[in-house]
Parts: C-alpha cells; sequence; structure tokens
C-alpha cells in the first residue's frame, strides 16, 4: 500500500529523517515508535504532503503523494489538535469531514453510533465548540473524524496521548479491528510501548531520522523494545 | 521583578517567528507612529494660533477648553478600536511565587506607555509652551496641562475597563450614544457644562487634585477588576459559550462548494475577529456618501467616482477577501491533507464573495436618491468587484501567509497579523483599475461609455472563471508547503 524510498528530510543541512526503504502492505497495522526527534511526526507529515521531502519518494496506493492529490479520497489522518475546526461543535465537524468524503448525514450518523461508548456522553449533543472541549476530548473527536469516509489508510500521531485509561483500551479494540476485518491500513506512533505491541503486527523504531529496528510482533517484541530503549538510556 | 518581566518581554517581541519576518511591517509602523506623532505636535504648536484667529473674540485657552470634550471622546473612540491592551502570558506566572499585585501593577504600568497616551502629551505640550511664551500664568498652564495628562491616563484605564468588562462597555456605550445624539440635535449640550469645568481647572490650579483622584480611583477599580479575575477558571480559561446552531442546509444548493460555504458562514458567524470584519464591511457602504454629496466629483471629475462606487460593494471583499488563505490557518494542514481539491476551496470562496457583493449591491439601492447615474455606476462598479476584484484579491491571498487566531479581535497598530506590504501592493489594482477603465472611455467618448467599460470588463472576467481560477489554484499549489508552515507557526 505504501511505498518509501530513499526519503530524507532536512532542515538547514541537518537531516531529520532518512528512509531508505520501507514498505507497508495493505492492510497492516503498523506502529512507529522512537524518542522525541526521533522523526515520527516529520514521517508522517511527508506521508500527507504536508512537507516537501529533500530526496526520495512517498508512494500511496502507487501515487507518488507529492505529485498527485489522488491519494486525498482513501487517506485520513489526525496528528494534532490543528486537525479541528474549533468553531464547530463535534457533530457538525463530523458532518463537515462527511461531506468532503462524499458521505451523507445518515451514514456519518451510523458510523457515530459505533462510537457511543467511546465518547463516553461527552462529545456528541453537548452543544459545545470543539475549542470548548478538553484535549483529551478533542482527541476523540479527531480520531474518529479520521475514521469517516472508509478510508484505506488511516495516519494517527500519538494516538493514546491524553485518553483516559477506558477510551484507550477501547481504542486499541477499534484499531485492531480496522486492520484485521475491514483490512485498512493503520499507521500509528506512539510513545507507549506497550499500546504499539498491543495494536501492531508491525513496528518499526526510529532513531534520529533512521531505522534502528524493525520487528513483526510478538509475545516477545515488548520486552525487547523496552531493552532497546532502556540501553538508550544507558549509552 | 519588574526588571525580569520586562526582559520577558523583551524576548517575547524579538523571538516571535513574526518579528523576524516582519521588520518591514514593523518600520512602517514606526513610520506611522511618527507620522501621526508628527502631526500632533504641528497642531499641538499651531492650536493657539489657529484659535486665535479663527474665534478671535475668545480667549484661544477658553477656546481649547470648550472643544477638549470632543478631542477627548475622540481619543477614547480610538483607543476602543485600535489600542492593544496588554496581555501578558500569565498562566506560567501564577505558580511561581510573585506577588499578584505586583504582576497586575506591571500589567498597568505597561499600559501606560502605549502609543495612545502619548499623542495627548505630543498634542498638548507644545500647546502649553506656546501659552507659556505667550505669557500665561505659569502656574495655571503647568496645572492645566498636568491635569489633562491625568485624564488622558484615565481614559486609558477607563478603555482598559470597557474592553474587559462587558457590563462596563453596555452601560458606558448607550450613555455616550444618547449625550451626543441630544448634543448633535441641539437638546442638550453636554459641551457646554464641560468646558465650563475645564476653564473653572484653569483658573483654579488647586482643582488639578479633582482629576489625581479620578486616576487614582480608575486605577484602583482597574486593579481590583484584575485581582478578581487572577484566576485560571476566569481570564486565562476561555469562557465556553453555548453554540447557536442554525440549519444552514438551504445552502446545499450550491453544490460541491455547499460544505465550504455552510462552513465560512459559520466561522464567520462564531468568531471574533472576522466579525469585526463583516462590521466594517458594512461600513464601507456609506462611503459613497463622501462623494456623492460633494458636486465637485460629480461635475468635475466623475471617474474619482468609480472608485467610491468599486468601494461601496467591494467592503467585504476588500477586507475578507484579502485574508483568504488565512481564515482557514488554525486548520490549514487537516484541510490540506483531506479530500479537498484546492480549487474548489478557491471557488467557495469566490462564491461568498460574489454573494457578499450582489447583497451589498441590494443594500446599496437608497443611492437611488443621488440619481440614476450614479446608481448604475454602482452597479458597474459591483460588477466589476464581481468580475476582476474577486480574483485579484484571491490571487493576492495566496502571497498572504499570516496566520490569524479567529476568535481574537484585531486591534490596529500593535498587532500585524494578517497585514503585510504585499497586500498593500495588490490593492492598489483592485483601487486604480477601475478608475483607470472609467477614465480613458470617459475622456474620449462619454460618461456612458465609461459606464459600459467597466461593466464589461467585469462580464468578461466572469467568462473567463474558469481560467483564473485555475491560474490561482496553481500558485496556491505552489505556495502549499511554504503557507502550511508559516500557519502552523504559533505566535
Amino acid at each position: 500500500m505504501i511505498t518509501v524510498r530513499n526519503l530524507s528530510k532536512s532542515y538547514n543541512k541537518v537531516q531529520v529523517l532518512s528512509l531508505e526503504s520501507l514498505d507497508i502492505p495493505k492492510g497492516q497495522s503498523f506502529g512507529l515508535v522512537g524518542n522525541n526527534g526521533a522523526g515520527k511526526t516529520t514521517f508522517f507529515s511527508l506521508l500527507l504532503d504536508l512537507i516537501q521531502p529533500s530526496s526520495g519518494f512517498i508512494k500511496n496506493k502507487d501515487i507518488l503523494v507529492n505529485e498527485s492529490e489522488d491519494w486525498k479520497p482513501f487517506t485520513s489522518s489526525f496528528i494534532d489538535e490543528s486537525f479541528l475546526i474549533g468553531y464547530l461543535t463535534a457533530e457538525e465537524y463530523f458532518y463537515f469531514i462527511g461531506e468532503l468524503r462524499g458521505q451523507n448525514k445518515s451514514d456519518v450518523d451510523k458510523l457515530l453510533s459505533q462510537f457511543e461508548d467511546f465518547f463516553h456522553d461527552e462529545i456528541l449533543g453537548k452543544k459545545k465548540y470543539l475549542r470548548d472541549l478538553s484535549k483529551g476530548n478533542q482527541k476523540k473527536a479527531g480520531i474518529v473524524a479520521a475514521l469517516i469516509g472508509n478510508p484505506e489508510v488511516i495516519i494517527l500521531d500519538e494516538p493514546f496521548a491524553n485518553l483516559d485509561p477506558t477510551t484507550q483500551i477501547r481504542l486499541k479494540q477499534i484499531l485492531k479491528d480496522l486492520a484485521e476485518k475491514q483490512g485498512v491500513t493503520v499507521l500509528i506512533s506512539s510513545h507507549d510501548l506497550m499500546h504499539v505491541t498491543d495494536v501492531c503486527e508491525r513496528i518499526v523504531v526510529l532513531e534520529k531520522g533512521e531505522m534502528v529496528k524493525d520487528i513483526a510482533t510478538s509475545e516477545a517484541t515488548l520486552k525487547e523494545l523496552e531493552e532497546h530503549f532502556t540501553s538508550q538510556s544507558f549509552s | 521583578m519588574i526588571k525580569q518581566f520586562i526582559s520577558l518581554e523583551w524576548k517575547q517581541f524579538f523571538r516571535a517567528s513574526y518579528f523576524q519576518k516582519g521588520v518591514a511591517i514593523k518600520i512602517l509602523l514606526i513610520l506611522g507612529a511618527l507620522y501621526f506623532g508628527g502631526i500632533a505636535i504641528l497642531l499641538g504648536g499651531g492650536m493657539f494660533f489657529i484659535f486665535k484667529k479663527t474665534i478671535p473674540d475668545i480667549d484661544p485657552i477658553v477656546s481649547v477648553n470648550n472643544f477638549i470634550v470632543y478631542w477627548m471622546l475622540f481619543e477614547l473612540i480610538i483607543r476602543f478600536f485600535m489600542q492593544q491592551l496588554p496581555v501578558m502570558n500569565i498562566k506560567p506566572l501564577m505558580i511561581v511565587p510573585i506577588k499578584r499585585s505586583t504582576i497586575i501593577h506591571y500589567l498597568l504600568g505597561k499600559t501606560t506607555i502605549s502609543f495612545f497616551n502619548f499623542i495627548s502629551l505630543f498634542l498638548f505640550l507644545p500647546f502649553s509652551i506656546v501659552l507659556l511664551v505667550q505669557g500665561y500664568p505659569v502656574v495655571n498652564v503647568v496645572f492645566w496641562f498636568f491635569s489633562l495628562m491625568c485624564i488622558t491616563l484615565v481614559l486609558n484605564f477607563l478603555n482598559f475597563l470597557i474592553n474587559k468588562s462587558n457590563a462596563v462597555f453596555y452601560i458606558l456605550a448607550p450613555l455616550f450614544a444618547v449625550l451626543i445624539g441630544l448634543e448633535y440635535y441641539e437638546i442638550f449640550k453636554i459641551s457646554e457644562p464641560i468646558g465650563f469645568v475645564f476653564n473653572a481647572l484653569y483658573n483654579n490650579p488647586f482643582l488639578a487634585v479633582v482629576p489625581i483622584l479620578v486616576l487614582i480611583g480608575i486605577y484602583y477599580v482597574n486593579f481590583k477588576f484584575i485581582r478578581k479575575g487572577f484566576y485560571l477558571d476566569d481570564t486565562v480559561s476561555k469562557k465556553i459559550k453555548e453554540v447557536n446552531a442554525s440549519d444552514l442546509s438551504w445552502m446545499n444548493r450550491f453544490g460541491s462548494v455547499a460544505p465550504f460555504l455552510k462552513n465560512d458562514v459559520k466561522m464567520i458567524s462564531r468568531n471574533a475577529r472576522p466579525k469585526q470584519v463583516i462590521m466594517m464591511s458594512f461600513f464601507f457602504l456609506f462611503y459613497g456618501l463622501f462623494f456623492f454629496t460633494q458636486s465637485v466629483y460629480i461635475e468635475e471629475m466623475p471617474y474619482v467616482l468609480a472608485f467610491a462606487a468599486m468601494f461601496i460593494t467591494g467592503g467585504f471583499l476588500l477586507s475578507f477577501g484579502q485574508l483568504v488563505p488565512s481564515w482557514d490557518s488554525e486548520y490549514y494542514k487537516m484541510l490540506m491533507s483531506q479530500n479537498i481539491p484546492y480549487r474548489q476551496y478557491l471557488e467557495s470562496k469566490w462564491y461568498l464573495m460574489v454573494v457578499a457583493v450582489a447583497v451589498s449591491f441590494i443594500l446599496s439601492t437608497p443611492y437611488i436618491y443621488f440619481g440614476w447615474d450614479i446608481y448604475l455606476m454602482i452597479a458597474a462598479g459591483a460588477l466589476f468587484n464581481i468580475g476582476l476584484n474577486t480574483f485579484i484579491t484571491l490571487f493576492g491571498g495566496a502571497l498572504n501567509r499570516v496566520p490569524i487566531e479567529l476568535n481574537v479581535k484585531a486591534k490596529a497598530f500593535s498587532n500585524t497579523n494578517g497585514f503585510n506590504p504585499t497586500q498593500l501592493l495588490i490593492a492598489l489594482p483592485k483601487m486604480l483599475l477601475p478608475i483607470l477603465i472609467f477614465f480613458i472611455p470617459y475622456q474620449f467618448i462619454s460618461f456612458n461609455a465609461g459606464l459600459i467599460a467597466l461593466a464589461l470588463t467585469g462580464a468578461s472576467g466572469i467568462i473567463f472563471k474558469n481560467f483564473f481560477l485555475n491560474k490561482i489554484e496553481s500558485i496556491y499549489q505552489k505556495g502549499k508547503y511554504k503557507t502550511i508552515a508559516a500557519f502552523s507557526e504559533k505566535n
């Protein structure tokens, strides 16, 4: 589904990302871990064509993301709060995104009804603007909005941060289902090793912009990751 | 402590990303400040002689005292609309060991070094010097000047209250409106007793104690006001407003651009900054009154009217349109990664401007009073706005990369958001072109030929709409990354 070749990004000659080759097949749940500044968000931004690569390219379903916009209809994402429109209520925002993705109101309502427990009664029908919601609730709204319109690729940056434990557990279930049952390619990044190992079948560790580990998740993965990051703190 | 505050401010000012880019703007603003300051000094120096010449029977100081209330009202209004009140990021300061009162005193103290306070100084200091040179009694003049400075500061703090407290605003605004109305219709002239008071102030220097007491009083009120709000749940955290949802589904008839249009309507109706712009564009409607009431323009320079006609229907276009991508700066990244062709986005903004021009045109119907010629001219101006100015504006937007905080009111001078020299350059053709297009056929053929030329240019613009939009789209596309990067910088 996603092909990365010789991708690099530098700012003022300082390289922040350099990926020689990475292929993410359709329906894979793909996790990206790494310390701050490892290049996770940079990679996602490149994937969404929000920044320009210094060299190399990314193909999303054989579409060069920085040359054509045709990847947009089947790709959705939530990177940070700037993806929300602050002066809309959650419902209005969902319908807006729905309209952009060719879904009518009832389609969106149907999707939303699956997430009632996820919302915990704090988001829908509250007559509050998104900008007035708490960080966690904003995040929930953003994540659910990224699920609207049956996307084939979903990109979520730090989806677990700021969420309460109940929601974290529920989100893990949702993400797993998406990849396993619906064949959606899910890309997430996280600082929480436990969550990533729970959700993702493949985990890539970035370090200073470079890929240092590429693991197919197994029982031993969490331990491996923990050891990796522990050794980091001593080196 | 104060020293540290100042160093913080200094860093905030010079390290802000927009500062580094906006040096040109800063220079422009400084030039502007120098200009107005200079005018104030000149006026202050000349005021004595002007009054002496125009009202020779009355002592100039008495005349000044009689008129001073207008100046103060003017000053207060200008302050209300333009003065940027100091916002200090108090959240991080709340948990460190600094006395709250220190912070508040600092905050209030900072407002006194505003440019607006100096205007009064620049105006009345030269005037007072002239008075002294002319041999007026020193004690009286000095105390009078001193009182005026106190009153300037009172206005400064009053403005603070009006801006920050709705209650004060809603009490004072109608009060002022009523007083101005009574004055204007000469029912009760409030300026007379006030003039009397100022003359008394001049004649009895010891009365200067009154403005000082008022100043202390209003400072205290301000202090209390801020002190009361010095908690996270009041001032720092935002007030949560109930949603005013209205059904906009009728807009669905606009087809593929409907979602954007609906969104823009919500954006405008729910945020402070765009509301302000709408207000402004409403005032543009009255712009014609300046021109159409002067026979000079109608008889000798009708090409200037083309300019006025363009302005009447172009208020929204000019003020809203020039900030086009900036309105969506807060969530631009999302729009760019969402399933939106740039083209549709631009087209929806185009429709919005067209609708605004049409509405302004309907509202300008009363101008028929000035004659059909004038009204036809407004119509031609409206067509020109729709056909050409919309595209010029959108084109200009491609070069505009200043993020806007939607729910924060803009204040001129200190707030350079969404203002840059490129915008000024882009604004020139919008205003000069209609004059030119009208002028040439008018000069060589007739008034009507000028009108037709103006209207036809507009109409041809509409015919070439797709061509223009495609061109503009490619320009936006080229600047996309730069725009995203600029918009994601928070200031």
